[in-house]
């Protein structure tokens, strides 16, 4: 899948096209994975720290990424640069499905993320048919990921005032969602 | 009604019979997850089962007579600034205020003992128009329609969510 790097988000910048794939996270991608959850910038509006260690990475690859129910890499030239998740509910809440991602800094601002979410979006309600909602929850101050949903199709529900504690401070977030039975660009 | 009559206490195993009386009745448990109750037997056991050791849950009496409750779940980790009501009432008593009169009453005791808790929320069947007022007239503030958010007795809903901050509540 090709995204264009637009004039209007890249600042005047030479257009190029950038082949985005997804695929499962491996051990091997440890030192990519620092890239992003060791930078401050990209943690600010994550709901965990920011990594301090290869230890603590490869920790998490291998006990939370690796066995999640669905969880990719964003890769260009099959190099890491962010990830991306689908985190199933259970029970009576099995119909939704929490959505998550994160990119290195150096990658903002170039439709990635967007495209990434079109991706998932038009394979995840085929791949688990009891799917009906994919929703994020955005912090109020994190414009970048509102603009991402927004172009990827999904609807703006409501302001949930200090909905959670992220880093300390509870916070203003706000509620996205997509449906499978929204119309959306595959 | 004289509000003086309504109050809040822990249940009783000897709230057994009237509680049966409105949890046995599904109109009141409609938009609960609670199974109607089916015995005065049951409705023991649930009151000693579920009722009593439940971290924060209230018998709405009228007269110190059982006729609906109040629940509270408070969330943990980045949750914790985060509560969930829930209420029902008595059929008879339904469109007389006295659900607003008891969540009004339930919010000040709320954020007294959870002491991490920023943020009481609620979220209500969109066709449950009745519980949208009993938390508009009790100070909450409607946020957004959440589309097909859970199932709930084997149906997909959509809910309102409706929040009031511990910074809301005037003293």
């Amino acid at each position: 899948m090709s995204v264009n790097l637009d004039k209007s988000e890249g600042e005047g910048r030479v257009q190029e096209s950038l082949e985005i794939t997804l695929r499962p996270i491996e051990l091997s991608d440890v030192d990519d994975f620092m890239v992003w959850a060791a930078d401050d910038k990209v943690t600010r509006f994550c709901l965990w720290d920011t990594y301090t260690s290869k230890e603590q990475a490869l920790n998490y690859i291998k006990n939370c990424a690796i066995p999640h129910p669905w969880l990719r890499v964003i890769c260009i030239e099959n190099c890491a640069i962010g990830a991306i998740s689908v985190t199933p509910g259970s029970g009576f809440d099995r119909c939704r499905g929490e959505l998550g991602y994160v990119l290195s800094y150096n990658y903002w601002g170039k439709g990635i993320v967007t495209r990434a979410v079109q991706m998932v979006a038009s394979t995840i309600f085929k791949e688990w048919p009891y799917l009906e909602r994919l929703q994020a929850i955005v912090a109020t101050d994190n414009n970048g990921s509102q603009r991402v949903l927004e172009k990827a199709g999904f609807q703006l529900e409501g302001l949930l005032r200090k909905y959670r504690v992220i880093k300390g401070k509870t916070k203003d977030e706000v509620m996205f969602s997509l449906l499978s039975t929204d119309n959306f660009l595959v | 009604m004289d509000p003086s009559r309504i109050t809040l206490r822990k249940f009783r195993p000897t709230d057994a019979d009237d509680l049966f009386s409105w949890a046995g009745d599904d109109q009141v448990t409609r938009y609960l997850r609670w199974k109607t109750l089916e015995s005065k037997q049951e409705a023991l056991t649930f009151i000693e089962e579920v009722c009593m050791p439940h971290p924060w849950r209230r018998s709405i009496c009228i007269d110190d007579c059982s006729v609906g409750f109040i629940s509270v779940f408070s969330g943990s980790g980045e949750d914790r600034c985060r509560a969930d009501i829930g209420y029902a009432v008595a059929v008879e008593f339904w469109g007389q205020g006295i659900a607003s009169k008891a969540v009004e009453m339930a919010i000040p005791q709320v954020f007294q003992d959870f002491p991490e808790l920023v943020r009481l929320q609620a979220y209500v069947d969109v066709e449950n128009k009745a519980s949208h007022r009993v938390l508009e007239k009790a100070g909450f503030s409607k946020e957004g329609l959440l589309r097909k958010y859970f199932y709930l007795k084997g149906r997909i809903k959509d809910l309102v969510v409706y929040s009031i901050l511990s910074k809301d509540e005037s003293i």
